[in-house]
């Protein structure tokens, strides 16, 4: 088609000759840009208050790494439970593939955090400093009061939204509560004031001033989302046999007549677009499917009473005029490798033990002799209860039956997601000696356990070493 | 100028490309690795860290200089693998693309 690559030359050329450092998207309104607004509501109301919402006197979400338990609702996970946090990832991983193999990018479009801070940034900056000609007039504009004020004004907006995020993302490590109490005293700890500034400052720069370049140059995934990408994925299409040859044209006209296409050529896709790419060029990587360009068109499809989606979402396969398939391998594969790992995860969390057993040796003495000749080595135990509900405890050694142990109280009543700490001494007082692995065990023995023989089983272990000297 | 033409960022120059792409690769790679690590390492039980006890301040500690302990060792990774990449003899690349 001569006429495309011609016009498309002069496109080329034209956006040199105009080419600026900074990329001043245009405002647009329409169905999909109101979802978008709706998206970032939702997903940036729910990490805002998220912290907030108590759960049986808790925090209901809250990674908690200085006690190192992480709340999600009702669940307790513990560094012991970590492979099902891995586990969790990789459900999450699986359903961004699923979701672009179906759909396209509907992640950088309307959830990735990126996109969602870029959103409220740029709206920021819309409402004091005016739309897309007034921003582009005012930073060509010399420096006046005026102009001077209306930059500190979107910089105090942008920097106090900043701080509050990084508060926000610190709250989900460390109590929330706390955490508000120490800023209104000014008792901050280092590491919680130094990652609510580096959050912050993160937050700021990316969504302030880096935005579309994350995409363009860091991103990994839109990199590699093309491998997921295939010709029944929902993409944002141009419609080219319907377009071209694009042209100017006055409204009214017959243009079938004079050899055009749909498209006006008014390159408000190109204008709205965040990354600042043409559309009509095809589907490219620094894409990031916000469908403003969708929004664009149609409006001026309306006001030249074409027909609207010259711009939409539609598959490769579509536009071709061949039946779009849901159900294809890739989508098949997808699904049923997710649905076998969620249902893996929700049997691992029912089914996992909720007593745990951590033993640590003392680290001052290997072993110690006693003057009867009773051999002592001592540990730290850990006994884990990570039940919703209380235990008592038992401790017992398995193994060597000459092996004696001794502490304060072998029973030890432990609280719902609590951890009990005692010091642990075993003693072999005959036998063979030298080193051995011995095996501790905790069972629960609670008082109700005549009417509930389940709670009977519930037992954790752990091997430790007992070191002693060849007799 | 035209307030109703599209306006197109210039590109990156290569150099800053390679910086940006070098620290967020690592940046990326070593949260990833905090993590893991961090899973199985109770950093309030390092032995050559002051020992805390289970106290926040002694793992908040753990946790901020090992995630940037990683990311340096992460950062260094990528900064000699663009290096290798980018000091290659310009034939020599030439001649594999042939």
């Amino acid at each position: 088609m001569n006429a495309e690559t011609a016009t498309g030359a002069a496109a080329t050329s034209e956006t040199l000759y105009v080419a600026h450092e900074k990329l001043y998207p245009r405002e647009v309104g329409g169905r999909f840009q109101r979802l978008r607004v709706a998206t970032v509501l939702l997903l940036l109301g729910l990490f805002y208050a998220l912290p907030w919402i108590p759960w049986e006197g808790r925090q209901a979400v809250l990674f908690d790494l200085p006690a190192r338990k992480f709340y999600i609702l009702g669940l307790v996970f513990w560094p012991q439970d970590f492979f099902l946090l891995s586990w969790l990832l990789i459900i999450a991983a699986l359903s961004l593939f699923f979701v672009t193999a179906l759909a396209g990018r509907l992640w950088c479009g309307y959830a990735c955090p990126q996109t969602v801070w870029t959103e409220v940034f740029v709206w920021m900056e819309r409402l004091v400093e005016g739309n897309r000609s007034q921003r582009i007039k005012l930073d060509r504009a010399p420096l006046t009061a005026a102009k001077l004020l209306r930059k500190s004004a979107k910089q105090a907006l942008w920097i106090g939204f900043s701080a509050w995020t990084g508060f926000t993302f610190v709250g989900l490590f460390t109590p929330i509560d706390l955490l508000a109490r120490e800023l209104a005293s000014l008792t901050l700890g280092p590491w919680e004031l130094f990652w609510i500034v580096f959050y912050g400052f993160a937050t700021y720069g990316n969504a302030g001033y880096l935005r579309e370049q994350v995409c363009e140059y860091m991103c990994p995934y839109a990199r590699f989302q093309s491998a997921m990408f295939d010709r029944d994925t929902l993409i944002i299409s141009y419609d080219e046999r319907r377009g071209e040859p694009r042209g100017r044209r006055p409204r009214g006209i017959d243009h079938r007549a004079r050899n055009l296409g749909d498209c006006i050529d008014c390159t408000l896709c190109v204008q709205v677009c965040p990354t600042g790419i043409d559309i009509r060029k095809g589907l490219q990587y620094e894409c990031i499917a916000c469908a403003a360009c969708i929004d664009a068109c149609d409006e001026v499809m309306d006001r030249m009473a074409y027909p609207r989606g010259l711009i939409r979402y539609a598959t490769e396969a579509s536009m071709r005029g061949e039946r779009a398939r849901i159900l294809r391998p890739r989508t098949a594969i997808y699904a049923t490798l997710l649905g076998a790992l969620v249902a893996g995860f929700v049997a691992a969390v029912v089914l996992r033990n909720p007593l745990g057993i951590d033993v640590i040796r003392d680290r001052n003495a290997l072993f110690r002799m006693l003057e009867d000749g009773t051999i002592e080595n001592v540990y730290i135990v850990r006994l884990l209860n990570k039940d919703q509900r209380e235990h008592r405890l038992r401790l017992s050694v398995e193994g060597n039956p000459a092996l004696h142990l001794d502490t304060d109280a072998t029973d030890r009543l432990v609280a719902a997601g609590e951890v009990a700490t005692m010091a642990v001494r075993l003693r072999l007082s005959a036998g063979p000696a030298g080193g051995q692995d011995v095996t501790l065990r905790a069972t629960a023995v609670d008082d109700d356990d005549d009417d509930d023989d389940d709670e009977a089983h519930l037992t954790a272990t752990a091997v430790t070493r007992f070191i002693a000297p060849p007799r | 100028m035209n307030t109703n033409e599209p306006t197109s960022p210039t590109r990156w120059p290569q150099r800053r490309q390679d910086v940006a792409a070098g620290l967020w690769a690592s940046f990326l790679v070593a949260a990833a690795a905090s993590v893991l690590c961090f899973a199985f390492v109770d950093p309030a039980q390092l032995d050559f860290l002051p020992y805390a006890g289970e106290s926040t301040a002694g793992r908040m500690t753990g946790y901020g200089v090992g995630f940037f302990f990683l990311w340096i060792v992460a950062a260094a990774a990528s900064g000699l693998t663009l290096f290798l990449a980018r000091t290659e003899r310009a034939d020599a690349a030439d001649s594999e693309q042939r």
